[in-house]
This record gives C-alpha cells, sequence and structure tokens, in this order.
C-alpha cells in the first residue's frame, strides 16, 4: 500500500527524513520496499503483512509513527460545513437482514450537491497512490478511505428503489453489473447492498453501475460499513473481483471507524461538491462489542523474550498503540518490578491483537528486535541424522566417483510421458489445478525426468552424460498417496572421449552393468536376471536382486520398483529425440541402503595369504546358451579350497570354432594358506575341472 | 677400451723390477695411466668397461697386479708392493666412484632433454561426477545445525491440509493461505480425505511434536511445491529446510544467537544479520532474516536494491496456538522456528540469477559445482 509521506506528517508531526521513517517503519514490520519522488511529495509503498488491516490507511500508519518516535497523533474531528434540520430518518431507511455478513451499516444523505472534478491537490494525491481520479463525490469517498481505512460508498438516492437500503443475501440465480461493467451471478453466501427491488452493490466489494454517482446526480446516499472478514473474502475470491474495498475488509477494517469515518467524508464531500448534510444518522451496528481485556506480564514477556524492556518503554509504546495500559498487579508503584502486570484494552482497529502473546509482540517490535540480545542454548539431547543418510552419503560419493553427475528434477511430468513407464493398474498422482498440462502428474518413476535431462542435454550439444538421481516417485494406492525413494541413472554417448592418451569408447550395456556392480560391492552385490518392462531392451537388460530378494516388496505395482537396468527400446528414445544409444538404470533406494548398513556390519578381515598364487586357463568351447555362471558354479561345486577366482579372460565366436558354440577363455586363480601349491597338486585341480566341465556342460577344451 | 698395461699380467720378476724405486715408479705410472683414461669416461657403457678393465674380479687391472705382481712378489718387496696397490686401489675406487656420479648425472641430463614432455599436455583423464549444488547446500545445512545438536527428520511431500495448513494455525478462512497458492491432489470420488502438495516443510514441524515429546531440535530439508509461474525466482517446486527447537528454556534471544551462528557459518565470519517483524500465522513474535549483502558487503549494489541488506527467510517463536495442535504445554515451553530457502541460499551464495537453472540439470551448469 502506498503512503503519502506529507499526508502523515498532517496526523503526526514527524520531522525525521522520509530515509529515516522508511527504516524505522521497516524495522518494526511495517516493510517499505520503496520510496520514490512525486508530484505530491514523497511516496512510500508499504508492503503489508496479512494481519495489519489497520495500516491500510495514512492513519493507521501514522499511528506507527506516533509509536516509533514517541510522537501524539492528531484526532479526526470533522467540521460540518452546512447541516440540514430534516434528519436523515426522514428520508432513508436501512435494514441489514444478515448481521452474520454486515455487521454495521451507516448511512448519511447529502442533498443538492454538484458533481464535478475534484480540485488539483486532490486528484494529485489519488493519482500518486494509483487511484485514478473520477468526480469529486467518488474522489472524497476514496480520499477517506486512503485516510482512515474506511471503505464508502456512494449510491445516487434517486435512483434507489423507495430509497431505502436492505443488507441481505443474494437471492437464488440474482445477477449485477457491477461498476466495471461486467454481469457478475451471485451466490447465496453473498453479502448484497439493495434498495427495496434489487441489488445495488455487492457489500464491500464493489458498486453496481445503475446507482453509480453521475455528472446528473444531486443527492447522495454514503455508506459506511462493515462487512464480516472470512465471508467477504470469499465472495472477493468466488467473483475473481479484488478491490480497494474488499482488500481492506477482508484484512479488518475497525468498525468503531464507520461513523467517524462517514462524517469525515461528509465535510469533504460538502467542501468539494456543496449541498447540506441532513441531521443525524442511520447505524445499524449488530456487531457492537464490548472492548477486549488482555493482561500482560513482565514474567511472560521475559520467558518469551529473554531480555527485558523498561516499565515506561512497555508503557509507552502500548500508550501510542491504543491499547490503554494499566497497572493491574498488587504493586502498582514498584517500577521494574518482577511482578508487574498491565491490563489492556484492546482498540477496535487491532482485532488481530486477542492473546498476550500478540501484546508482547507489539513491544517487542516497537522496542527493536535488535535490543535484543544473542545467545546460544546448549543442547540437551544427541543430535542425529537420518536413519540411512549415511547409506545415502556412500553410495552417493560412489556415484559421482564413477563419474555419474546428480541432477535434480522438477517432479511435476507430463501424463502421456510419465505412463510409457508406470506399470499396469498404477494410478498416478494427478494435480487438481495443474499449471500446465505438462506438468500434471507427479512422477511414477524417475525414468521420466531421467529422459527429460538426458533430453535437454543433448538437444544442447551434450552427448556424452551419466546422471543420477535420488529422489521419490508417487503414486496412488487405494486412494492413499504413496511415496517411494528412488535411485535413477542415465547414461548415453562415450564412456570415454578420445585423448592424446587412449581411444575414444562407446557407452555399452557392460559399463552399466559394471558401474552397477561398483554400487553392489556396497550393497552385498546384485544379482541379474532376465525378464524387464517392455520399455527396455530385451537383450540388453536386466532385473536387479540383491542377495537373491527382489528389491522391493511390491513388484506388480511399478514396473521401476524392483531393480531394472538395461538399453531404452528405439521406440521409447524416440518419443524423448534421443537418437543415440540410452541406458537407464532404476532402484528403490531405501533397501539399498539398507542393504548396505548390513553389509557394512558384516564385514570381517581376512587374512592376506603368505604363499604365491597359481593361474590356469581353460580354453573351453561350449554350446551357446551355456552360461559363464553356469561354469563357475561347476567348478565352485568341486569343492577345492584354493581356487580363490574365477574370471572370464576372453570370448569369441567364428573362426574355427562351429556354429552354435562358442569359445570361452576361463581364468582360474589357486592359492593356499598353507603352502606354496606343487605342480602335482595343479594338475590333479586341472584335470578334475576339465573332467567336471565335460560331463556336465559337455564342454570342449580347445588346443591352441 | 683397449686392455691396457699388458705389463701387468707378468710377474715382477719377468719385467725385471726389482727394487723398491723401481716398484714405485711403476705404480706412479700406472696411476697416470688411470688417471688419463678415466678422463675419457663419458657414457655409462664407458664408465662400465672402465670400471671393469680396473677393478674387475677377473679380469681387472689391480687384480692383475694383485694376482702377478703381489702373490708371487719376492719377501723383500712384498711390503713395497702391498702398500702401493692399498695406495692404488683408494684412488682407483674414488675415481671410478666419482665418475660413476658424474656419468649418471649426464645421462639424467640426456634422458631429460630426450623424453622431454609438454607439460601442457593434459593427464590421462578420469570423468568424475558431482554432487547437485542443491544436494551440497543441504549438506551445508545439516553439517551446520548437526554441530548445534539438531537432528533431521523428514515427512511426505504429499500432505493433508491438516498438517500444511490447520495445525500450524492457519485456518481455511485465513488470507495468509492466498499467500501460498496450492497444488491439490486429484483423488478417486468418494475419496474421505483430501490432499495437497506440502506448500512449505512446516508440516513435518507438526508431525515430529505429535511424535516426540519435548526438548525438541529438528531441521528437516525437503521439497515443496507452490502454484506459481515458474521464472527466474518461481518454481512448481522447490526446497526448503525447516528448523525446530522448543525447550523450557529458550527465548528470543536464543532464537537470534542460533540464527546468526548459522548465517555467519554459511556465508562467512564477515555477514551480519539484522531481524525484521514480519507476520506468520504460526510464529509469534515473527521475523523475516536480512543478512549483509554478500556482493558488495552491506555498502549497496543492485542486487539488494542498494539497501545493504538482503532478505534472506522467515522465522520466529513458535505461536502457542501451534503447541495446542500437539499436547504441548504453551505455558512451560517456547521455541522457534524457520524456513530456509535452499535454492535461495545457493543462487545468493553462487550467483546464479535464474532459479530454472538448478532443476533444468544443463551437465555444463552441474560441472561448475565440483
Amino acid at each position: 500500500m502506498k503512503v503519502l509521506f506529507h499526508w502523515l506528517q498532517e496526523f503526526v508531526a514527524v520531522t525525521a527524513s522520509p530515509q529515516d521513517v522508511r527504516s524505522r517503519l521497516s524495522l518494526a514490520g511495517i516493510a517499505i520496499d520503496s520510496l520514490e519522488e512525486s508530484p505530491a511529495g514523497p511516496v512510500l509503498d508499504a508492503d503489508l503483512t496479512t494481519n495489519r488491516g489497520d495500516c491500510m490507511s495514512h492513519y493507521g500508519i501514522a499511528r506507527e509513527l506516533s509509536a516509533l518516535y514517541r510522537l501524539p497523533l492528531k484526532s479526526i474531528a470533522p467540521v460540518i460545513l452546512s447541516e440540514a434540520k430534516d434528519p436523515v430518518s426522514s428520508v432513508t431507511r436501512v435494514e441489514i437482514e444478515c448481521p452474520d455478513l454486515c455487521g454495521r451499516y451507516t448511512a448519511r444523505v447529502l442533498r443538492g450537491v454538484k458533481v464535478g472534478p475534484s480540485p488539483d491537490w486532490l486528484k494529485q494525491r489519488l493519482e500518486a497512490l494509483g487511484q485514478p481520479s473520477i468526480n469529486n463525490v467518488v474522489d472524497a469517498t476514496n480520499c477517506v478511505m486512503l485516510e482512515l481505512g474506511q471503505p464508502l460508498h456512494a449510491f445516487d438516492l434517486d435512483t434507489l428503489a423507495e430509497k431505502r437500503i436492505v443488507v441481505r443475501r443474494a437471492r437464488p440465480g440474482e445477477k449485477i453489473t457491477t461498476l466495471d461493467n461486467v454481469e457478475r451471478k451471485l451466490s447465496k453466501d453473498m453479502c448484497m447492498i439493495a434498495d427495496a427491488a434489487r441489488s445495488v452493490a455487492v457489500g464491500g466489494v464493489m458498486g453496481g453501475g445503475e446507482s453509480e454517482i453521475s455528472f446528473f446526480t444531486t443527492n447522495v446516499l454514503l455508506e459506511s460499513a462493515w462487512f464480516e472478514p472470512t465471508s467477504l473474502r470469499r465472495t472477493s475470491k468466488a467473483l475473481g473481483l479484488r478491490t480497494e474495498a474488499s482488500t481492506r475488509y477482508e484484512r479488518g477494517v475497525d468498525p468503531e471507524i464507520a461513523d467517524l469515518a462517514s462524517r469525515r467524508c461528509c465535510e469533504l464531500i460538502l467542501q468539494l461538491a456543496g449541498g447540506e448534510l441532513l441531521g443525524g444518522v442511520v447505524d445499524i451496528y449488530p456487531a457492537k462489542a464490548a472492548p477486549k481485556k488482555i493482561e500482560i506480564t513482565r514474567k511472560e514477556l521475559l520467558r518469551v523474550m529473554g531480555s527485558d524492556v523498561p516499565d515506561r518503554d512497555i508503557e509507552a509504546i502500548l500508550s501510542a498503540l491504543g491499547f490503554a495500559p494499566r497497572r493491574s498487579d498488587a504493586t502498582p508503584g514498584a517500577a521494574g518490578s518482577l511482578m508487574a502486570a498491565w491490563e489492556c484494552t484492546r482498540p477496535a482497529w487491532r482485532r488481530d491483537v486477542s492473546r498476550e502473546i500478540d501484546l508482547i509482540e507489539e513491544i517487542a517490535r516497537h522496542h527493536g528486535f535488535d535490543k535484543f540480545p544473542a545467545r546460544m542454548h546448549p543442547a540437551r539431547q544427541a543430535a542425529a541424522r537420518l536413519p540411512l543418510a549415511d547409506a545415502e552419503d556412500r553410495l552417493r560419493e560412489r556415484l559421482v566417483a564413477l563419474g555419474y553427475q546428480e541432477i535434480v528434477s522438477i517432479t511435476l511430468v507430463d501424463p502421456t510421458r510419465d505412463a510409457l513407464f508406470r506399470a499396469e493398474g498404477a494410478a498416478p498422482a494427478k494435480l487438481t489445478n495443474p499449471l500446465a498440462e505438462d506438468a500434471s502428474v507427479l512422477r511414477s518413476s524417475g525414468i521420466v525426468t531421467m529422459l527429460q535431462a538426458l533430453e535437454w542435454n543433448t538437444n544442447r550439444g551434450q552427448r556424452n552424460l551419466r546422471l543420477f538421481e535420488i529422489g521419490r516417485a508417487y503414486t496412488l494406492r487405494d486412494g492413499k498417496p504413496v511415496e517411494t525413494r528412488i535411485l535413477t541413472l542415465g547414461a548415453a554417448g562415450l564412456a570415454r572421449e578420445k585423448s592424446i592418451h587412449e581411444p575414444a569408447r562407446e557407452f555399452s550395456f557392460a559399463d552399466l552393468k559394471g558401474d552397477l556392480d561398483c554400487l553392489g560391492q556396497l550393497v552385498g552385490c546384485f544379482r541379474w536376471e532376465s525378464g524387464v518392462p517392455a520399455w527396455l531392451h530385451p537383450a540388453h537388460s536386466a532385473r536387479l536382486s540383491l542377495n537373491g530378494v527382489i528389491l522391493s516388496e511390491a513388484k506388480d505395482l511399478s514396473s521401476c520398483a524392483h531393480g531394472v537396468a538395461g538399453q531404452l527400446t528405439r521406440r521409447i528414445a524416440e518419443k524423448f529425440k534421443l537418437r543415440q544409444d540410452v541406458f537407464v538404470a532404476e532402484l528403490p533406494f531405501d533397501p539399498l541402503c539398507a542393504a548396505l548398513e548390513a553389509a557394512r556390519a558384516k564385514i570381517r578381515y581376512a587374512p592376506i595369504p603368505r604363499f604365491p598364487a597359481v593361474e590356469r586357463d581353460f580354453s573351453l568351447v561350449l554350446a551357446d546358451g551355456v552360461t559363464f555362471a553356469q561354469v563357475s558354479e561347476k567348478i565352485r561345486a568341486l569343492a577345492i579350497p584354493e581356487i580363490i577366482s574365477i574370471e572370464p579372460g576372453d570370448l569369441f565366436r567364428g573362426g574355427a570354432i562351429p556354429t552354435g558354440k562358442y569359445s570361452l577363455l576361463v581364468r582360474v586363480v589357486f592359492q593356499s594358506h598353507d603352502a606354496t601349491l606343487t605342480e602335482a597338486q595343479l594338475t590333479d585341480f586341472s584335470a578334475r575341472i576339465i573332467s567336471s566341465l565335460e560331463k556336465s556342460l559337455a564342454a570342449a577344451l580347445r588346443t591352441a | 677400451m683397449p686392455i691396457p698395461l699388458e705389463y701387468t699380467r707378468r710377474t715382477l720378476d719377468e719385467i725385471r723390477a726389482g727394487s723398491p724405486e723401481h716398484v714405485e715408479q711403476l705404480f706412479a705410472d700406472l696411476r697416470a695411466d688411470f688417471d688419463a683414461a678415466s678422463s675419457t669416461v663419458d657414457s655409462a657403457d664407458a664408465w662400465k668397461s672402465f670400471r671393469d678393465a680396473w677393478i674387475g674380479r677377473k679380469s681387472g687391472v689391480l687384480s692383475a697386479i694383485s694376482d702377478n705382481w703381489l702373490k708371487p712378489a719376492p719377501p723383500e718387496l712384498k711390503r713395497v708392493v702391498g702398500a702401493a696397490l692399498n695406495q692404488l686401489r683408494a684412488h682407483v675406487e674414488a675415481v671410478i666412484e666419482a665418475r660413476r656420479l658424474e656419468v649418471e648425472v649426464s645421462a639424467d641430463q640426456a634422458a631429460a632433454v630426450r623424453e622431454h614432455v609438454d607439460l601442457s599436455l593434459p593427464g590421462v583423464a578420469r570423468s568424475l561426477g558431482t554432487r547437485h549444488l542443491i544436494r551440497q547446500t543441504m549438506d551445508d545445512f545439516e553439517r551446520i545445525f548437526l554441530s548445534l545438536g539438531y537432528s533431521v527428520a523428514t515427512g511426505p511431500e504429499i500432505e493433508t491440509p491438516y498438517y500444511n495448513f490447520e495445525a500450524l494455525n492457519i485456518p481455511e478462512t485465513h488470507p495468509a493461505r492466498d499467500t501460498m497458492d496450492t497444488f491439490y491432489l486429484d483423488l478417486p470420488p468418494g475419496a474421505l480425505t483430501q490432499y495437497l502438495l506440502r506448500t512449505h516443510t512446516s508440516p513435518v514441524q507438526v508431525h515430529t511434536m505429535e511424535s516426540h515429546p519435548p526438548p525438541v531440535r529438528v531441521i528437516v530439508p525437503g521439497k515443496v511445491y507452490r502454484r506459481d509461474n515458474p521464472d527466474s525466482t518461481h518454481s512448481y517446486m522447490f526446497h526448503q529446510v525447516e528448523g525446530l527447537a522448543v525447550d523450557t528454556d529458550i527465548t528470543f534471544c536464543e532464537f537470534k544467537g542460533t540464527i546468526e551462528y548459522f548465517i555467519r557459518e554459511f556465508f562467512g565470519p564477515k555477514v551480519k544479520t539484522r531481524f525484521r517483524p514480519s507476520y506468520f500465522p504460526f510464529t509469534e513474535p515473527s521475523a523475516e532474516v536480512d543478512a549483509s549483502c554478500i556482493f558488495c558487503d552491506g555498502a549497496g549494489c543492485r542486487i539488494c536494491k542498494f539497501s545493504g541488506w538482503i532478505e534472506m527467510f522467515g522465522s520466529g517463536m513458535v505461536d502457542p496456538a501451534v503447541y495446542g495442535f500437539v499436547n504441548y504445554d504453551a505455558k512451560k515451553l517456547c521455541g522457534f522456528a524457520f524456513g530456509l530457502g535452499v535454492d535461495r541460499f545457493a543462487m545468493l551464495k553462487y550467483g546464479i540469477s535464474d532459479l530454472q537453472l538448478l532443476f533444468q540439470n544443463d551437465v555444463r551448469f552441474l560441472r561448475q559445482f565440483p
């Protein structure tokens, strides 16, 4: 809200500079965003918090200044130039049918006014505050609203049926064309200002076109009312209509000021447009309440703020803000007493203050937050990280070491893209009110966002990519949201770029497998099995399990809920305009972390052998379909304790190898903890291995 | 090197050296020959032949003298020959060792020239990944608060309105709800509970207090969502770290001390903190925390709009009404809460002007924060 510096000075004789006022207000909770010059003098723009409806006027901000600078606040005393003998009640009547929506309605009537343009001083003020000048009568209402915070509305009395006001709920199907020339449908929760026949204004929001002040208007009915903030806020939201009046009402206008503001406005209209004011006022005030009493004690102030404020400051601040503090403890004469208490009377404009803590805040912000010393307090308990945080760090560290960049994606995605990777039957977490279709569902897996990241980079010439994300996937299960932590990997392009030392190498499935097995070392090894969702290349992909257990309890729900890894099918890759081979993997993350901790807990030192290790190579010819794992298993089944490793050394097809077969070189390493192995022992081991493989896998030993 | 000094292969008798003077002359000549030969040694190979020629065990000159002159020498000459031989040996060995060092140094120098490497060429590259800047910033926050005894808590991103709003003293009619535009979840017809995407990490305050008796000290890192059109300072999704401390002896002063410590730890010891009164429904008194501008050290610049201060985050003393929702005794307990915008801190610390950069995952951005 904008305020004019000179207008503030009319209520409080501040001699400080506008810059000083700006900073003092800001440090007392009235944030001043900018200070600019205008033809009407310096303009301060206050970014008010939603609780401070009382500061939506010059008078309200002047009150804050009076407390800050300890200067008196001038009172408002309108002087009515010309008051007729006829009472207003002889001309008009007001009825409130809905006192729950409208707590007070005052009406005054001015006769014989001459509607015309406003004088320059008024136009200048309004314009400086961003308010267009309409005519002298409307400008007077706006001027008083800006001055005192009370929204006012002037009706052309002669357009009102039976010249009377009924405040009521909107009737079923009722419509009104507001001042902005929009026809608006009304609902029964809306508070309408009506005459004997129809609605003439949406109460507290905007007037209707038919009763507005025109240059032909001579008789004016001036409304100064109080509307219930909550229902008014609903009305304003439902109509999509926020006005200067509605923002004030929804933050809370002072119901007590309605009559004073009305007289102040009449004073101004008579000055600007002539005419005369009918005697008295019609004032229907069902919401009149006794002022609230609140007590504040020094003990509580100290308990919350941790540092004292002197009596005279407490009293000066509360008095200036209108709380009329009165010592209410047993020894009111004792200055600085720890038992001191003050009984305060809440002014009607501070409906946001209702508790002792609210008064403490008032004192603290006017005393100055900077006056409270900074201290540290000792911890009473040991701090704990999240249960799996250390495991998460280890996995992240390893991924970084393997060359993967961590990404963070916006989890709201395109539903069509998301559906590609969602398991059949899984319900997506859709938004009711998305801002864009391509961000209208929470991702059901990290694959969709991973591919978006790969897409973004390849579109920008970044082709060699290795990315990972640790995040959440979201679905609905039985109408309830389920959030699952996931680890997603994505890779494309070169595994190694060409350099002066090494040639380039494309990223392949074997790279992905190798990288994942590096994580596997931390979590107790993955088992790789076939059987993957349709979006993965059937030959270059696998399902991962851990210690023989599939990684998720809910393997049927999401294709990514168990671990999968592999190459994306062409068909899917093209949907993301990815023209190079793309590799992805996704694993449920919490089981991985848990497995890491379990694996770590089991680690024990194994003695380093003192005797030399010996390698033996077996060049085998095997039928297609026989796997390395089978070979390795058969060798292990011989239970030769000296075998410490079995590794594949070379693999090829073609050449001298007949079709349907392939050649596999297997390197077995033997080592004993007790002695150097003899040639005789090694010959025996080799013979047993060859004979077993020949028998069980029909392997043939290839002769060089 | 030619095998020198054929006469050392014969006995003294054979070369008719019968007097000590003659013997000494022979040794003096040998020494002169040795010195002359040593000066021609200029490579490792030449040095090896030279060494073998003089002190080789089988065919070296010194062995030959020992075998041919000393052993068969008549008793009257044995002492003279022995002494002269020892003298010569000491000289020979010292010179050979000295020449070895010289030859090695010059060989190294030659190698350095021959095998010269362009040091500006890169080594074998290992591509390493990076932690995302958001992660790095959250880790920084976590480290600072762990050191102050704060545990880490977490909670769901899909929340109920009760935890996101009501239990934080934001009833449905509260104008503050307008300032936090909220995404709601589309649920099957007949669903009883409404769900939304949390607009702040504060709901975890409530979960934490519901499940833990006081005292409490936690931070809550996580994603939050607002229904704002994306631009350089807005995003559908961003990150917060919520903080909460509740105890019987916490006051506004402890709140200030903790926040000031945090700001200094994160931005550096020169950065000052300022508390401005503000309003949040779940804190009272509420404060906006400003840090002195890290770009101009508070002198005033474009980024701090020439105020010298940058608004960092909202915070305050927990509103007693919040304790009512979690059965904490508001008369005995007091505490504070704050909500750090992780993205904002990262942007300010590293001079990033566009929030979207944090979520585009452009590797040219990610690599800048190793």
